[in-house]
Parts: C-alpha cells; structure tokens; sequence
C-alpha cells in the first residue's frame, strides 16, 4: 500500500496544522488556569505552558517533514468505516433506555452486516452475541449493565 | 542477592485462585496471539477494566494481564506458521521459517518446536528478571523528586526507540499523552485544569478510557479496512512432535535467541518486534552454511521465538524496578497499577514486594502452563483462526463497552471513549504509534509532580536536576539511549527488509 509522495504529505501538513491549533489553544488554556494558592514555586500553569510548547515545536518539525500517511479511505468504505463508530453511537444512546440486550444486538448485528455477513448470519450473530455476553456478563460474573425495558 | 520476594512470591501465585486465573490468562492470551486482527497490547487493554470491576486483588489482575502478555507471544506463531500473517508484531520473524515448513507438511512439527523454544525462551526470561529487577530496585532507592524527574526524561527519550524510523510522531504521541495527563484536578494547587466545569473530566480521564479508545475501537476500524481475503490457511498439520534431531539442533539457536530477547526487552522502548528481527538475523548469520534459512529450517524459526518470549519477561524488569515501561503492554500494565492506586516506580518492589513477587513467579508457572496447553491444544487454537471478522469485531466492541461501563457507570465515559478512538484512528492513519500516548499518560502526573516537589525544594534553582550522580549517569542514559536502539532498529529494519525480498524472491 504505498502512495504517491504528494497526497502522503497533504494528510500530514493537515495533521501538523491540527496539532499547531491544539497547542496554541493549549498554551492559551494553560496560561489562564486560576488558582488560589500554589504550594510550590512553579505552580499549576507552567507544565502545561511547557507543554504547548513543545508540541507546537514538534508540530513544526511536522509540517516539515509530513510523509509515512497511509492512504485516507474514501467513497464506499469511507462510509462502511465510519458507520462503525455510527453503530457505537448508537447503541451507547439504546444502553441505558433499552437496555444491555437490545443494544449490543442493533451493535453486533449492524457491525456484522458492515463486516460482510449476509442479513441472515448478522441476525444470527447478533443474537448470539447479545445472549452470550448477557450470561458472561450479568449471570457469570455479575457485572451491573442497564436492564432496560425488555428485562427490568 | 536477596530472593525472598520470589519465594513470597510463590507462595501467592500457588493459590488456587492465582493458579486459575493464570490458567485462564495463558489461554486466553494464546487466543488473542494467534487471531490475527488483535495482539497482546489490545487483548489487555479490553480485559483490565473486567479483572477491575470482578473487585480482583492488584496482584492477581497482574497475573493475568502478564499470563495473557506471554501467551500472546506464544499465540502470535500460531497465524505465522498456519497462515503466514502473523498474530503479532513478535511473530513476524516466524513466518520465514515457519511458513515454508507447513508448506511442506510440517506444520505440527513447526507449532510443536517453536512451542518448545517459546517456552525455553519464556523461562530464561523469567530467571533474567527475577535475578535483575532486586538488583535495579536497590540502585533505585536512592531516587529523590530530581532523580525521578529525570528518570521520566530517560523514559521520554527511549521512546524515540519505540519507532525509530519517525520520532517526531514518537515525541508528538508523547507529548499528546502528557497532555491528556494533566486535564482534572492539580493536586498541589485546588485548580481545576482543561475539564471545562465537567465533573467528570474533573477526576481526570480515566486510563481505561483512554486505552479502550486508542486500542479497540480505532483497532476495529483499522480491520475493517484492512479486510482482504487472499490468505490461505494450511490445514494439514502432519505429525505433531518434533523430531529428536530437530530439537537437538535448534538447543543453541534457542538459548541465544533468548539471550538476545531478554537483553533488548530490558532496554526501554523496544519490543518483540526488534528482538525476533536481530536474533533471526544474528542465527542466519551464525549459522546459515547451506542457505536453508527461510526455506523452513528449524533453527530459523526456533530463535525469534525464544527471543520474542524472553523479550516479554525482560520488559517487565524497567516497569517493576524504574516504573518506566519496557514496551507498549507493559505500558498499559503500568496505568493497571494506578488503578490500584499504586504508584509505579523505584520504590514498588519495597512498598509492594507481593505483587512484584506473585508476578514474576506467575511467570515461571505460566509457562508451565503454556507449554502444556500449546502442545496438546494447537488444533484448537489452529481451529480459532478460522473465526470471521464479522463475528470477532463485533465482540471485541462489545467487550469495549462494557469494559468502559463497567468501571464507572457512565455514558458520558462512552462517548469520550468514542472520541479518543476515532481521534486515534485518524492519528494511526498519519503513522503515529498509540503507546506513546499511553506511556504519556502514564508517566504525566509523576513527572510534573517531581519537577515541581524538585523546584520546591531546591527553592526554583533548576540545578537541582543536574546535582546528583545518579542524575547525571540518568542524563547521560537518556542521551544513549535515543541515540543507540534508534541505530539498532534501523539496522534490523534494514536486514528484515532485505531478509523479506530474498524470502519472497525463493520460489
């Protein structure tokens, strides 16, 4: 999976430009933390003020020298990727509602169809996995996971 | 040489309990070496914050975590030989040798001496360890917060090894990790820094977060992208001894492997990865007379495995003595002790001497264990690489969540953790490595409060940091040694890139 040198160094000089905002924003944050009292000569800021500057340094150094990006996904697996995080969402906002079952089943199954599984074997996997976990999770080990609706 | 933390040790790691959960450990660490898609980094990450909520003592979740950092080790051969990927980034060096062999019909016989040489590999490590880290722990109490602060500068500067071939990522993700280090509470002064009136982020942000999110989540996006098919498992195994003669002949390969394995595991930074390259490199070198390397000679496959387990004991000699990480897993067992509000460091083996103890002995007795489960049960193992992706990813999310909910009931926690796992997706398609960050993180909050306990006594002279010996032999290490493994990485990148050509250039 090699690129050509030019895109490879787009991503890069993007990522460095990043890091330069964070520090400045960083440093800026760091510089006005109140505080009362410090016990100690340096007090709260100055690590972090040290620390937005050595990576704005860094940054520099960065964007200097931006290469050894892997190549950025687009199009249909750009999509497939970040449905991913999508289902993650998701069943992070059916936890508490619905419950552990229902929301590792829409997690699972949906994660198995982007992977590839026909509708079928997700389904099936998806039950799977959301029965397993319950009885690794709250029956075996006692774990306390929201019951939602369906179990409470 | 005082041992008698071993012997205490033992007397923890022998109860039934610890026994159990070392048994469950190796095997669940051969599972998570062999599979491809997941290595010994991950595997612990999603199963620390488990052993955490399961209210398991601190020394037997390092038990665990350690039973599953040297299975996975001994698991990573397993794709290497059978599929040619390798489980992990030890086992790369595995694949010459090993792959060719099953080629021939020999794969049991390849699984079965590499088993044999892992565990050879395994045991001399724990020895080193056991021997060395009383040794280093005794030099290290004399450490005031100047000592300490320049031995996380050491720490610092040894990451440059950990990716040798781009530093300036290395030091970013440090720096990165450092940050993230001092959102939450200062200790010293009351202020409350970058938690933006969040009570939760006032705490701090939680390691296990932080780890789920760099290691799980972006690793499933990192999968699902790296998705193609194209590789072809070989299913006949043959016969599942090695042969006498074999084994005879791999005697000297193993017991340099393992000595290279334990010597580069103790020097911070570098891994696994660079242990099987040099002791591959150094076997073909010594004794490659016919040209049979990475044509399925026997010797080539049993010294990176020697050294790839002696590499994992020799990493923990700096965590357990210095509180500094040998490598990226022990990076993440490092933050596993502050869980337990234990703080690593020179004095760990004094305050702690059980848990230092219960650890290294559990890993003489895990590879007891190892042995005996990778032998018998290589086609069980053989038989978990045939799991598809589509039912292996979804449970490793699964496992993520509920490691995150887990530990503090929270979905504030799970969105953060989202967060930091596509922002570590995007870091890792730049290039950066993720156990930079995670040994920023580690190493944040005790570096700034030795520097400022230093300056305060010193009355803000900075001095204080260059005053002592052991400060200065501190700078001096640090110096050497972002300048050396930097060296030696590139050299045995430089012999695996041209060991690779010649072995794809063989028919």
């Amino acid at each position: 999976m090699t690129t050509p040198a030019t895109k490879d160094g787009v991503a890069g000089r993007i990522g460095a430009a990043a890091l330069l905002i964070l520090a400045l924003a960083f440093g800026l944050g760091g510089a006005t933390i109140h505080y009362a009292f410090a016990s100690d000569p340096l007090g709260p800021r100055v690590f972090p003020v040290a620390l937005a500057g050595a990576l704005a340094l860094l940054a520099l150094l960065y964007w200097r020298r931006p290469g050894g990006a892997e190549e950025f996904p687009h199009g249909v697996l750009l999509l497939r990727i970040l449905a991913v995080p999508g289902l993650v969402l998701l069943s992070v906002l059916l936890l508490e509602p619905a419950g552990f079952v229902v929301s590792i089943f829409v997690l699972t199954a949906g994660v198995a169809w982007i992977f590839g599984a026909s509708v079928r074997a997700s389904l099936i996997g998806g039950i799977g996995h959301a029965l397993l976990w319950w009885i690794v999770f709250v029956k075996l080990l006692a774990v306390y996971l929201p019951p939602g609706w369906l179990f409470a | 040489m005082n041992l008698d933390y071993l012997w205490g040790g033992f007397a923890i790691a022998l109860t039934w309990q610890n026994l159990l959960i070392g048994l469950i450990g190796c095997f669940l660490g051969t599972l998570i070496g062999a599979l491809p898609a997941i290595g010994p980094i991950n595997g612990i990450a999603l199963l620390l914050p488990i052993a955490y909520t399961m209210g398991l003592p601190p020394e037997s979740t390092m038990i665990l975590l350690a039973a599953v950092y040297c299975g996975a080790e001994y698991g990573g051969r397993i794709s290497s030989i059978l599929l040619n990927v390798p489980g992990d980034a030890g086992a790369v060096m595995t694949a010459l040798d090993g792959y060719p062999l099953a080629k021939q019909g020999r794969a049991g016989e390849a699984l079965a001496i590499s088993g044999i040489s892992s565990f050879v590999g395994g045991v001399i490590g724990a020895i080193g360890l056991a021997l060395f880290a009383p040794i280093l722990s005794s030099l290290a109490i004399g450490f005031g917060p100047a000592e300490y602060f320049v031995l996380m500068i050491f720490a610092l500067a040894t990451l440059g090894a950990m990716v040798g071939s781009q530093p300036v990522k290395t030091l970013i993700g440090c720096v990165l990790g450092l940050m993230l280090a001092t959102v939450g509470l200062d200790a010293t002064s009351g202020a409350y820094r970058f938690s933006f009136n969040e009570p939760e982020l006032g705490d701090g942000i939680e390691f296990v977060v932080l780890v789920i999110g760099l290691f799980s989540i972006s690793e499933a996006l990192i999968i699902l992208e790296n998705q193609s098919a194209g590789v072809t498992m070989i299913r006949k195994l043959g016969r599942m001894m090695a042969r006498l003669d074999d084994l005879r002949k791999c005697v000297v390969p193993t017991l340099r492997g393992s000595a290279i394995g334990f010597v580069i595991g103790v020097l911070p930074g570098t891994g696994a990865s660079v242990a099987s390259a040099i002791s591959y490199t150094t076997e073909k070198r010594i004794s490659d007379r016919d040209g049979t390397f990475g044509k399925g000679d026997v010797r080539g496959l049993a010294a990176p495995e020697a050294a790839n387990n002696a590499t994992a004991c020799g990493a923990f000699v700096p965590m357990l003595t210095l509180g500094v990480p040998g490598s990226g897993t022990t990076a993440v067992m490092l933050g596993a002790l502050m869980l337990y509000n234990i703080q690593p460091g020179p004095l760990l083996m004094s305050q702690h001497p059980e848990m230092v103890g219960g650890l290294v002995a559990s890993l003489f007795i895990g590879n007891f264990f190892l042995l005996a489960l990778n032998l018998p049960l290589v086609n069980l193992f053989a038989r978990v690489l045939t799991i598809p992706n589509w039912l292996l990813v979804p449970g490793i999310l699964v496992l993520s969540i509920v490691g995150v909910y887990s530990t503090n009931a929270s979905t504030l926690s799970l969105y953060l953790m989202l967060a930091i796992g596509l922002m570590g997706w995007l870091l890792r398609k730049l290039g950066f490595d993720m156990a930079p960050i995670i040994l920023g993180f580690v190493l944040g909050d005790v570096m700034e409060i030795n520097m400022r306990n230093a300056l305060a006594i010193s009355g803000g002279d900075i001095s204080i940091f260059f005053k002592s010996w052991i400060s200065l032999v501190l700078w001096g290490l640090a110096i050497a040694v972002a300048v050396l493994p930097f060296l030696l990485g590139r050299r045995a990148n430089r012999r695996k890139a041209r060991l690779t050509l010649d072995a794809e250039a063989q028919p």
